[in-house]
């Protein structure tokens, strides 16, 4: 690389030169700076400075951001300081550079410097003009910053407070734009970590210290393993590609001690107000406590702010490249050379060692887990020697980034006789600190004792003229894992502040605008607040209006606020007042914004759509926040994993918003990315106030607080939080075949002995015709042998497939024809007395899991055609393991004793009274298909019910299968195109798809001829013709309607609902390819009697079933906690089966769910 | 499990590769085939980050499997601009700068051209309801509205 003609540098804090701007011999300008664009258009308005003062066209600057190797370390990008004060260097550097440009010019022309004049890269005189690249020619120039430098006067600017279009857009809307998620380096492997269950937690004794045992050697041979990395209580595995190493955790067995409990966190103000804290005096002026006792009226108030995730659309992800004793990484951190310090001392090297080579990510406005992942990466990659990406799941960014914190407020302030807002005394309490990187914390890098920090005292002073004021900040270790987010900590304090001078105004019988007014002394201030009155329509009144029709209310409410950051007592941001318009349903507590008019006062805007566009962003994020957002905790740790437990707002949810830019050019700009939040929650409660005369001191406003508020009852927190929450297991799509068969009753084992031997012979070979073979092959698929025999991942069909049945695990046998572990040495006879009479070749009993006593009811010519398909298999030796049944079906004599109660090993005969279609149908549903197997309850003994009861409905591996002989509760007939529909295409519109163990069976029916499917129909349907109407079966579904309770309740779960399954159970008008083909109205499993088929459903999801367009359901078992899916199922059943009775045992059949 | 070979027509182009049967279509989309431009934001059908069209119908490719996409036509954002001219909801984004970190846009683009594919000339009600299920945390949705509504009118004067 050719040196630059100019470099302008200064010391950075290590002694060591930081370049901040260089100009190359083409004149291309290049300006650095330690700050990121966080999406937020930074890297435009940093160029337009450069080029501002350089008098360049915009397109001739780019910026480096952060990344470490070439840029000046200056912090966080945080508390909206970029422009205020990271882009001041570099302002500085512009200019200086420009300074000597125009001393080359003014040699080469022969010209005074004052004379010279730069324009568009050209510098010169009206004589003569040269490009600039002309002028660099020469030796380099580097010259240290020189602070002094004289900036343009914001008179003369042309480029800045213009709209430039931002530079990173088009790659952005092209899908071109290179994320950090994007970043692919040569011969890069994928990781995946496995956290503690101690979600979202990082203090105490036991943060890296409770990984009791892993076991690789049950990993180690699965597909593309490469490593496993543990150290402390980090643990991660590395696989060739992504799934794979998803795969691979998801299999490996864990275990892990249980972390002692956490407080209560869902009493924010108890919790708070009970821990240790270090109480920090920020002002004490005047004599507040003299005020309050002379006071005239005084008011003592709580207000309460819930812990928020930064919720970032894309989780957290990074790659590193370890090489040699460097380390490289691709991040999309908001710190660079923070992390660079936390990456030296997890690794062990010095900062010099370590390059962070910064791309962007998700926006994320404050401290996601972009930082720990960066850890994460550079363990398994020092581990594997080679370039390993890390990327988050969704529920591991939920659960463990560190939250922007709760917050507790508790204030008294009083009136002088006058009115006048005369003393305030007010206490924060803010547990967070700067979020410890996780590697750190999980191997014992540092010390996990619990460190508070100092950011609890932004915008801790209200902005008005109050005689005496004391404020204070309790200081406070995290609980857990917190650190800042956009607003931090101005956000509560103000909500608090803004919250009070309306209390008061209301006390005084003032308007709360005109009362504001009257407490401000800055003329600015002043402005701001009248014009957003006057532009959003502000009615002034003395109390609250309580305007209201039957039992809609409207209100108005206003707040205004001036963001404080850093360090207290902190840098002024720009101002912003709102004005928010409310509707409030008093029967439900439902609260629309219906227009939010925002104004603004920033000084001068580098590029005023940037600063709008901040400003909406801010208004929708916020409203967001204040009217939903809530992350609930229970004993262990965080447990909000999805967006449908922590909803954010969606597009119906935006309001109308009125942005006002205030006009001053003249005034130096102040940050704008967090300002316009700061107001926003208080804004909002005035005016539901104003509405309704109630006070809301705690976020969020969600219809069930608003209306408890309306009500006079104690205000409760979302979903109520269960006593304990299983560690989630399950993700993804449940698209193994029979994912979750283990379990049922249709497996076989070898008993003792008490029949005849029947003589090993050698395997029949080759003596059957190629029809009677293919006729096997269909009845092995009626059958669906392969379903049973062939275990989770293993060998088709060699068997060892456990099963729990309420008597001990029997494992299914081998099938193929391997002569000392399958079939090869069954003689036919042996193979017959086997499948009629459940005796073994050796004469051992076999357990009437094996569903002998249907294929009883086979014909001697379909046994002989099973048998030579079997035969006809190549055999793979592979032993079975022993059954370990509990007595006393483990005793010969029972199952004899048995067989002689239950089994009737008639052949099946025809009915002459039926038809040819229905014959065939009965012969194939009773006899190789074995349905009643599972569709019929077994008594006490595990023997299938006869009479009324055959084909009634069972119970296997957790799921129901439903009853086949028309006693169900299913709303609809099945009629015999419902069957057909469903055995061939695993879905039934009417009723359901194939799920669980009927999956697999679906997948195998596919071998037989339609004509069979449509026999077995055809029978099916005959059991079911209770006499109900069926003119319109073949009528098409309007499953909009048929769905539209769902979409009109409301509640928690109703938003849960909608939030985690809406996108395919609510269709709404917009067709998707993955809209759920059964309304959920018409499911069976809804209105079954019990809950278990619904509850699998939600947690291990559906296979992909179905014909020709096969559809999968992902298991949420690891997204949604157990009291989530309790109130999805309650929900589902109260609102698609209201006539039905509420189901009982929910928790009892998620625990059965969720046992492994 | 064996992998599966798929054939597929990915924004106008045949493709083949072997999918692992568990494999998302998002996951053959960004590893198999390098095309990053979809992004994955939750896995779970939640947040439409890593929506695209198979044959012409909207969907979450985190919630379809590779396999599934076998004979079938797949677009994504890196073919919503033709001959390297921009698509009109592209230029409009770009235009009202309705985007800011961007992740959410290449879901939000493909679910608006669906739209207006359906439905030239939409409310505003339509337009929100229609990207419901599309979730964004930084720009603030209004503009995203006014860009699609205003492509939507653009669209319909090339049309006339």
């Amino acid at each position: 690389m050719t040196r630059p003609a100019i470099t302008i540098w200064r010391h950075g804090q290590a002694g060591t030169p930081e370049p901040l701007l260089d100009i190359a011999a083409d004149g291309r300008v290049t300006g650095y700076t330690g700050h990121v664009d966080l999406g937020t258009g930074l890297r435009t308005a940093m160029a337009q400075i450069v080029a501002e003062e350089l008098d360049i066209a915009p397109g001739q600057v780019s910026m480096v951001m952060g990344d470490t190797a070439s840029t000046p370390d200056q912090g966080p990008t945080i508390a909206s300081e970029s422009i205020q004060i990271a882009a001041v260097p570099l302002r500085q550097a512009a200019a200086q550079a420009r300074a000597v440009i125009a001393g080359l010019a003014s040699a080469r022309l022969n010209a005074g410097i004052d004379d010279l004049d730069l324009r568009d890269g050209m510098i010169g005189t009206d004589a003569a003009r040269l490009p600039i690249a002309d002028l660099l020619t020469g030796p380099p120039v580097s010259l240290q910053l020189d602070p002094d430098t004289a900036v343009k006067p914001a008179s003369d600017y042309h480029l800045v407070g213009r709209h430039l279009p931002r530079v990173d857009l088009a790659g952005k809307a092209t899908g071109a734009w290179t994320y950090v998620h994007d970043v692919a380096v040569p011969g890069m492997l994928h990781g995946h970590v496995i956290r503690p269950p101690y979600a979202g937690r990082d203090s105490g004794p036991f943060i890296g210290r409770s990984l009791i045992e892993v076991d690789e050697d049950a990993v180690s041979g699965m597909a593309g393993f490469v490593a496993l990395v543990r150290k402390g209580d980090f643990l991660g595995v590395v696989a060739e590609r992504e799934g794979q190493a998803r795969a691979i955790a998801e299999a490996l067995p864990v275990r892990w001690a249980t972390p002692p409990d956490l407080p209560d966190l869902s009493d924010i103000p108890g919790t708070l107000r009970d821990l240790p804290s270090e109480k920090r005096m920020l002002a004490d002026r005047g004599d507040v406590d003299g005020a309050l006792e002379r006071a005239a009226t005084t008011l003592t108030r709580s207000y309460a702010w819930p812990w928020n995730l930064h919720g970032s659309i894309g989780p957290s992800c990074a790659v590193a490249d370890w090489r040699e004793g460097r380390v490289t990484i691709w991040s999309g951190t908001q710190n660079p050379h923070m992390l660079r310090a936390d990456i030296a001392r997890l690794m062990d090297l010095p900062e010099t060692a370590v390059d962070i080579v910064r791309h962007e990510a998700a926006g994320c406005f404050g401290r996601n887990c972009a930082d720990d992942v960066c850890g994460d990466a550079a363990l398994l990659s020092r581990a594997t020697g080679r370039p390993v990406r890390v990327q988050l799941t969704r529920e591991q960014e939920h659960l463990w980034e560190p939250k922007g914190a709760a917050q507790l407020m508790d204030v008294t302030g009083g009136l002088d006789a006058n009115g006048n807002f005369d003393v305030y005394d007010f206490e924060t309490r803010y547990p967070s600190n700067r979020g410890p990187n996780l590697a750190l914390l999980l191997t014992g890098a540092i010390d996990p004792a619990p460190q508070p920090c100092d950011m609890g005292d932004r915008t801790a002073i209200p902005p008005y003229r109050i005689p005496n004021l004391r404020a204070a900040v309790h200081d406070m270790a995290p609980i857990v894992r917190a650190s800042w987010f956009r607003g931090v900590s101005a956000m509560p304090n103000t909500f608090a502040h803004e919250c009070f001078i309306d209390e008061l105004a209301a006390e005084a019988g003032e308007d709360p605008v005109a009362y504001r007014l009257r407490h401000v002394d800055d003329p600015r201030t002043a402005d701001l607040i009248r014009r957003t009155a006057e532009d959003g329509g502000w009615q002034p009144g003395r109390a609250p209006r309580l305007t209201r029709q039957g039992q809609i209310a409207t209100g108005q409410g206003f707040a205004h606020a001036t963001y404080v950051h850093g360090a207290f007592p902190g840098v002024a941001a720009a101002q912003a007042a709102w004005m928010a318009e409310v509707t409030v349903n008093r029967d439900t507590g439902e609260v629309i914004l219906d227009r939010i008019t925002v104004a603004q006062d920033h000084g001068l805007a580098i590029n005023p759509e940037g600063v709008r566009h901040q400003i909406h962003g801010n208004v929708v994020q916020s409203i967001s926040r204040a009217m939903g957002e809530d992350t609930r905790f229970d004993r262990t740790g965080a447990r909000d994993a999805e967006w449908g437990s922590y909803p954010i707002a969606r597009f119906e949810d935006l309001p109308e918003i009125r942005a006002i830019l205030m006009e001053r050019p003249e005034e130096p700009p102040l940050g704008v990315g967090e300002s316009a939040s700061v107001p926003s929650a208080a804004a909002i409660a005035n005016a539901i106030f104003d509405a309704t005369g109630v006070r809301m001191r705690e976020l969020p406003f969600t219809p069930e607080r608003v209306k408890a508020a309306l009500d006079g009852q104690p205000l409760p927190r979302g979903l109520p939080a269960p006593a304990d929450t299983a560690p989630p297991r399950w993700r993804r799509l449940a698209t193994g075949v029979g994912a979750a068969l283990a379990g049922g009753l249709m497996a076989s084992a070898v008993g003792l002995a008490i029949r005849a031997e029947i003589p090993r012979v050698p395997r029949p070979d080759n003596i059957w015709s190629a029809e009677t073979v293919e006729r096997g092959r269909q009845l092995f698929a009626a059958g669906a042998c392969a379903v049973c025999h062939t275990a989770e991942g293993g060998v088709p069909l060699v068997g060892g497939r456990p099963m729990e049945t309420p008597f001990g695990t029997v494992y299914s046998t081998n099938l193929t024809p391997d002569p000392d572990t399958g079939l090869g040495a069954w003689s036919y006879p042996a193979f017959a007395r086997a499948m009629r009479e459940g005796v073994s070749r050796d004469g051992s009993h076999l357990y009437p899991a094996f569903p002998y006593t249907a294929f009883a009811k086979m014909t001697d010519s379909d046994l002989q055609a099973l048998y030579a398909y079997i035969q006809s298999l190549d055999p793979v030796q592979a032993d079975t393991p022993p059954a370990s049944m509990i007595a006393p079906v483990n005793l010969r004599p029972s199952m004899a004793a048995w067989n002689a109660l239950y089994h009737d090993a008639t052949p099946f005969t025809p009915d002459r009274a039926q038809s040819e279609l229905w014959n065939r149908g009965a012969y194939l549903v009773e006899g190789v298909g074995h349905c009643a197997a599972c569709h019929s309850p077994r008594n006490a003994l595990g023997a299938e019910r006869g009479g009324a009861a055959h084909l009634s409905g069972g119970m296997v591996d957790g799921w129901l299968a439903p009853a086949l002989n028309g006693t169900g509760p299913a709303p609809l007939d099945w009629t015999e195109a419902d069957f057909l529909a469903y055995l061939r295409d695993g879905v039934s519109p009417r009723h359901g798809a194939a799920g669980g163990p009927m999956a697999p069976v679906v997948a195998e029916l596919a071998a037989l001829p339609e004509t069979d499917l449509r026999a077995m129909a055809h029978y099916l349907a005959s059991l079911n013709d209770t006499g109900k109407d069926r003119s319109d079966a073949a009528a098409p579904l309007d499953a909009l309607a048929l769905d539209q309770p769902l979409e009109m309740a409301t509640g928690p779960a109703a938003r849960l609902f909608r939030a985690s399954c809406g996108a395919c159970h609510i269709t709404g008008p917009v067709p998707s390819a993955t809209a759920a083909r059964v309304p959920l109205a018409l499911s069976s499993a809804v209105h079954a009697d019990r809950p278990d088929s619904v509850i699998r459903a939600v947690i291990d999801g559906l296979p992909a079933v179905g014909r020709p367009d096969p559809r999968a359901m992902p298991g949420f078992g690891s997204a949604l906690t157990d009291d989530h899916i309790a109130a999805l199922a309650r929900f589902l059943r109260q609102t698609l089966a209201p006539d039905k009775p509420a189901w009982d045992g929910i928790t009892e059949a998620i625990g059965r769910a969720r046992q492994p | 499990m064996s992998k599966m070979h798929v054939t597929t027509t990915v924004n106008g182009d045949t493709v083949e590769f072997l999918a692992d049967p568990r494999e998302t279509l998002l996951d053959s989309l960004r590893d198999q085939l390098g095309l990053t431009g979809t992004k994955e934001g939750c896995g779970t059908g939640d947040c439409g980050a890593c929506s695209v069209r198979l044959d012409g119908t909207l969907v979450c490719s985190c919630l379809v499997l590779g396999v599934e996409a076998d004979g079938k036509r797949i677009d994504t954002i890196e073919g919503m601009s033709e001959d390297g001219a921009l698509h009109p909801l592209q230029r409009k984004f770009i235009e009202h700068a309705a985007l800011q970190c961007g992740f959410c846009t290449p879901g939000i683009l493909i679910a608006a051209k669906a739209l207006l594919e359906e439905n030239s000339n939409p409310t505003e009600e339509e337009v929100r309801y229609w990207l419901a299920g599309n979730l964004c945390r930084c720009t603030g949705y209004d503009k995203i509205i006014r860009a699609v509504m205003d492509a939507a009118a653009e669209l319909r004067q090339e049309a006339a």
